[in-house]
């Protein structure tokens, strides 16, 4: 008798997804399904989905073990190595915490919803894939938490992060950006995430933080980044299945998707301005300027690579694209600039940036950074030598789509605000962009629920009426918050370098394999 | 264009003036001066007096600016871009001060 056949990896892929999948005899599709069809998108043949990995479980299932094996000999080797004190600065870990804080949740948020879709897409084939991506992101929340769980040991800002994310005021801005997309139906869900997200602004989000970590002396972090950087790739080509798939399938799609697409890419790039600041003036050690990154990953790959080929379906440039390209001479300067006035509420610290800092700055910004922001850093500086610190006395105006604070300029004019509103039912609302105000105009009903952390405060749901009550709910403890400079963090760095230079140096420690 | 969605989709303003009893929401800003990032939010009665607000509201925020001294910087005011010139004991709801309006000041 011979042996039995032993499978091919395509071909066990086709048993997983086809063999293991059945008609439905006796209940109706659109019962077994029933989210598949309210927002419009046709779907004719499920089966025309293209899983560009054809994945198994034991496949899938092996690859992450591997790599998991991998990042935890580093994470092991670092603690007993005294690996943190190898940063380049205790300031870089601000950049972390805003990544702990504010992605690592949403990592979890993407890990929800990708199993809902799991369940419910039609298809085997997506219902997989959503699977793996399900399975992928959990991983990523869980190894991130591992490995940045290092430094809270020996850091300030990192103990309540998952609680901030649903209370502080500029973690809103990333959990409004998911609670958006979550709320939405699938198709829109996987634009939003699987196409905006992960495809069209990843490599804006992921490639300066590891690439910062990895500048900065973070080998724990630049370790996760690679154990999820296989992932990412897979995602993007997932991502770029999807909106291909949905446009394939019906001409009548088309607008659906691009005015979604219209959207995501605004909703995302507002978030991403948290991005372009820690590029420019978080990390002690810079990487590449924002407007560098913004050309490099955006304009050229995305602008110049993707978008001529959607042209083909008739997907044209995100709505707003022109005011996105504007900014990038202006967004990071502006949004530092309220990071360091309102820092007395965040879960990191800020400084005036020093005078190297200051001239990368004027050399990556020739046209804004002397003639805008300089005059106010110097400004800053003196309150500073006069024996203060400049913190904002009040609570800033919100836009009511993105959340964050009404900073940015009017298009053309980098010296006056924006201000947009709409009456909606008797109510005003505001933006901080042409951009954020037609997202509000076309779904008026979604973003009206918005939970503003400043309106919510002023409704007394924050803890209290007083700075301290706010700070006390939002668990900000002595150390997390306010000016770099004499820090209880920064004071800890300086006396451990101190021991340290005194004893003979150890050899640094070697990552295993 | 409305919401898509599986069922009727209808919620109230989690901002609506309403929740705030007799009070209001009031935006400050000092326009041209970036000194400050973003315009303020307050939360205001409606019935306090121009003089009250800016003494317990627009001075103490004003005064993080060096630059600024309530004795002698003058401005000139907009309330939702419509001139107006304060009285000491007029009231915000008088001045034109609605839910959300935006008070504008650009220094004289």
């Amino acid at each position: 008798m011979a042996a039995p056949r032993k499978l091919s990896m395509k071909q066990r892929y086709a048993a997983l997804t086809r063999d293991l999948d059945w008609d439905l005899s006796y209940v109706d599709e659109d019962k077994a399904y029933p989210y598949t069809s309210f927002e419009g998108i046709k779907i004719h043949d499920w089966s025309k989905w293209e899983d560009p990995f054809r994945l198994t479980i034991d496949a899938y299932m092996k690859y992450q073990a591997e790599k998991d094996k991998r990042l935890y000999a580093v994470l092991d080797s670092f603690a007993q190595g005294q690996g943190h004190l190898q940063l380049t600065d205790p300031s870089y870990l601000n950049a972390m915490k805003l990544f702990l804080q504010g992605v690592t949740p949403l990592e979890y948020q993407a890990h929800r919803n990708f199993a809902y879709l799991a369940r419910f897409l039609n298809g085997p084939g997506p219902r997989f894939a959503a699977l793996c991506q399900s399975q992928d992101e959990l991983r990523h929340a869980q190894t991130e938490i591992h490995t940045l769980s290092n430094y809270n040991k020996y850091y300030q800002g990192m103990h309540s992060w998952q609680h901030q994310h649903d209370r502080v005021w500029y973690l809103s801005v990333p959990k409004s950006y998911f609670d958006d997309a979550v709320t939405a139906g699938p198709f829109e869900f996987l634009i939003a995430i699987g196409f905006s997200f992960e495809y069209l602004l990843t490599n804006l989000l992921f490639v300066p933080f590891m690439s910062g970590a990895s500048f900065n002396g973070d080998l724990p972090t630049m370790t996760f980044g690679f154990s999820a950087q296989s992932d990412e790739s897979r995602h993007m080509t997932l991502g770029l299945e999807a909106i291909k798939f949905m446009l394939e399938q019906d001409p009548d799609n088309v607008p659906i998707v691009q005015a979604w697409i219209d959207k995501w890419f605004w909703r995302g790039y507002r978030l991403l301005a948290l991005v372009s600041q820690m590029l420019d003036y978080m990390l002690p050690r810079k990487v590449m300027s924002w407007k560098e990154a913004f050309e490099l990953y955006f304009e050229e790959q995305m602008l110049g690579g993707l978008f001529p080929d959607l042209a083909y379906y008739g997907i044209k440039p995100p709505r707003h694209v022109e005011h996105a390209i504007a900014e990038k001479e202006i967004l990071s300067h502006q949004v530092y600039w309220t990071l360091y006035q309102f820092s007395f509420a965040a879960g990191f610290t800020t400084t005036v940036p020093s005078e190297d800092a200051q001239k990368w700055l004027a050399e990556q910004y020739p046209q804004t950074f002397e003639r805008l922001y300089k005059p106010l850093w110097d400004k800053a500086s003196a309150v500073v030598d006069d024996g203060g610190r400049y913190f904002y006395q009040g609570l800033p105006q919100l836009c009511q789509v993105c959340q964050v604070p009404m900073l940015f300029t009017e298009p053309g004019d980098p010296t006056t605000i924006c201000q947009r509103h709409t009456e909606f039912e008797g109510e005003r609302y505001d933006f901080c962009s042409d951009g954020c105000q037609w997202i509000f105009e076309r779904e008026p009903e979604k973003y009206v629920q918005a939970w503003l952390p400043v309106h919510q405060i002023y409704q007394g749901n924050c803890g209290g009426p007083t700075v301290p009550d706010v700070l006390a709910w939002y668990k900000l403890q002595p150390g997390d918050n306010g000016e770099i400079a004499g820090n209880v963090e920064q004071t800890a760095w300086e006396a451990w370098h101190a021991t340290s230079s005194a004893e003979e140096q150890a050899p640094a420690p070697v990552a295993g394999n | 264009m409305a919401v898509r969605s599986i069922g009727e989709y209808k919620f109230p303003s989690r901002s609506r003036q309403e929740l705030y009893g007799d009070d209001q929401l009031v935006h400050l800003w000092w326009k041209g001066n970036l000194w400050f990032c973003a315009a303020a939010c307050f939360r205001a009665p409606k019935a306090m007096s121009w003089n009250d607000f800016v003494a317990g509201m627009v001075n103490p925020l004003f005064s993080c600016d060096p630059d600024f001294d309530a004795a002698t910087t003058t401005f000139t005011w907009t309330v939702d871009d419509k001139p107006v010139s304060p009285a000491g004991d007029e009231s915000l709801e008088a001045l034109g001060v609605g839910h959300k309006s935006l008070i504008t000041c650009v220094a004289a």
